[in-house]
């Protein structure tokens, strides 16, 4: 998982870090209510989040530009509507809009670059997630970056074989074969997989992880981010 | 199409989590009972699979390219309920790993994408799959980015994010074009597996009724064309949400709400047993 900044931001040792994962969670559902029910007119309020964040960033000790770039993927989309409510004459609204999904961008990304995937699947479990979907985000994040560089390394190969020309309107052979050939690696993969959990015990049942206690410094996290949040949407 | 947080009003993306989450949880069940053990890693490795498939570029037109979004490739081949559930985890790491789409909007995401975009994807093929198979797999791709692409369009505008006239009818040729894109895409993309191992994309065993699948496929038809047609007239939404809103009691507009879903019901019943009736006949 060397790909992901964010995997091993989420390995830190911070005080952020070693809050338990399901008082993390319910602090990050707190503040993206707050969030979205937050009106437009409160331009204020939305600088207090945003200091909220920048404060929780240090805690953690996370590169604020780090967050705040990556958070930044999302604006090319809303700043697409942001432009259309402008443009219908709503500008408090349109800057809003940008606001609104920058934060909310930027509050998952300190969620999950404090917190292990391991941990949040686990807090997610103990919330009586379904186990089915929970074990399939587990498999999709630990072979997400292994195919994805097959599937790279595969296209290079056919570019350099054949160059990326093509001759009709709608020429499929060559990425559908790859589609093709990336599937059947995929399935030896996953049959594989399962030949190696099978060799390490695995006789059809996952054990479930059993939750650290929730101490009281997580309450105390919990009630720190609950006051903040609700401070800023109501007295702001 | 991802909708991330802040676009949705708090009545719509509390609904579509509302809708979503006991819907997720029954299919998980379902998943659950219909997978073997050896395929829990296989699920898992689908979804890799489409996030890497999603990389490989479709030559399209004049130095234009798309990519596969899957979800018609899924339930093909995996069955409807573990493509729901795949789909769903990739778009819960897509939300909160990557950026693409909001925590608060993944129910709102997943309606569209996973449950929605799902049986779009899988009612076409079940039905029409034994007279034109890839017909049936075209539709299949085509119907459920459109389904996808509408249910997000009418979510914006319900939430009040103003769009005028001439950009909803761009964004509908859009959806057209990339729906046909997905088609061809997927007829492809199933062609090659199906060219590797025939029995990749046999599917699993139908769980499900013909009946059943033409109603499903009449529903998801009538949902778009209502979509087309509400956009067509984007001020008349405004106007009649604004009023409801001042002047109807809640009595009434309860009432409208439960008439309305009353007639789409209505039309969806009588649409599937037209279409079951004319393929018996």
């Amino acid at each position: 998982m060397y790909h992901l900044v964010i995997d091993r931001w989420s390995r830190g040792s911070s005080p952020l870090h070693q809050r338990d994962p399901r008082a993390k969670l319910a602090a990050l559902l707190v503040f993206l209510v707050a969030v979205s029910t937050t009106p437009p007119r409160a331009q204020l309020a939305f600088a207090g989040y945003a200091i909220l964040l920048a404060l929780a960033a240090l805690r953690a000790r996370l590169p604020i530009p780090g967050l705040a770039g990556r958070a930044a993927l999302v604006l090319p989309f809303s700043a697409t509507f942001a432009l259309l409510t402008w443009w219908s004459g709503d500008s408090l609204r349109a800057l809003a809009l940008a606001e609104k999904s920058f934060l909310s961008g930027m509050v998952a990304l300190l969620f999950v670059a404090t917190t292990p995937l391991t941990a949040w699947t686990a807090a997610l479990e103990s919330w009586r997630a379904p186990r089915m979907l929970i074990l399939v985000i587990q498999f999709v994040y630990r072979y997400l970056f292994v195919i994805a560089e097959q599937a790279q390394r595969m296209r290079w190969a056919s570019v350099c074989r054949r160059g990326s020309r093509k001759r009709r309107w709608f020429d499929s052979s060559v990425a559908a074969g790859l589609v093709g050939v990336l599937f059947a690696r995929s399935w030896e993969r996953a049959d594989g997989i399962y030949n190696a959990m099978l060799a390490r015990g695995f006789r059809g049942r996952f054990v479930p992880v059993t939750p650290a206690p929730f101490r009281q410094s997580d309450a105390a996290f919990l009630a720190v981010c609950l006051a903040g949040c609700l401070g800023i949407r109501l007295l702001l | 199409m991802h909708i991330p947080d802040g676009f949705l009003s708090t009545p719509v993306w509390t609904t579509m989590d509302v809708i979503s989450a006991p819907a997720i949880a029954v299919v998980a069940r379902r998943a659950q009972r219909e997978t073997q053990d050896h395929r829990i890693p296989l699920l898992g490795v689908m979804g890799a699979f489409v996030f890497a498939a999603q990389m490989v570029n479709f030559p399209v037109g004049l130095g234009t390219s798309g990519h596969l979004l899957g979800g018609a490739l899924l339930a093909i081949i995996l069955g409807p309920s573990a493509a729901v559930l795949v789909m769903t985890a990739i778009l819960a790491l897509q939300a909160l790993i990557f950026q693409d789409g909001g925590v608060l909007a993944l129910g709102a995401n997943v309606f569209n994408m996973a449950l929605a975009g799902v049986a779009a994807g899988y009612l076409p093929y079940r039905l029409w799959a034994e007279r034109s198979r890839s017909g049936a797999i075209f539709a299949a791709g085509a119907l459920s980015v459109i389904t996808s692409a509408c249910l997000a369009l009418a979510q914006l505008l319900i939430s009040g994010v103003p769009m005028r006239g001439s950009i909803l009818w761009a964004s509908l040729a859009l959806f057209l074009v990339s729906g046909i894109i997905e088609g061809a895409i997927t007829v492809a993309a199933v062609g090659a597996i199906g060219r590797l191992n025939p029995g990749w994309v046999a599917g699993p065993e139908p769980s499900m009724s013909r009946t059943a699948a033409a109603v499903g496929v009449a529903a998801i038809v009538v949902v778009v064309i209502g979509t087309l047609v509400a956009s067509t007239a984007p001020d008349g939404i405004q106007r009649l949400t604004t009023q409801a809103l001042d002047s109807a009691s809640w009595s009434e507009r309860a009432f409208r709400g439960v008439a309305g879903l009353a007639l789409i019901a209505a039309v969806c019943y009588l649409g599937g047993k037209l279409m079951s009736r004319r393929r018996s006949a």
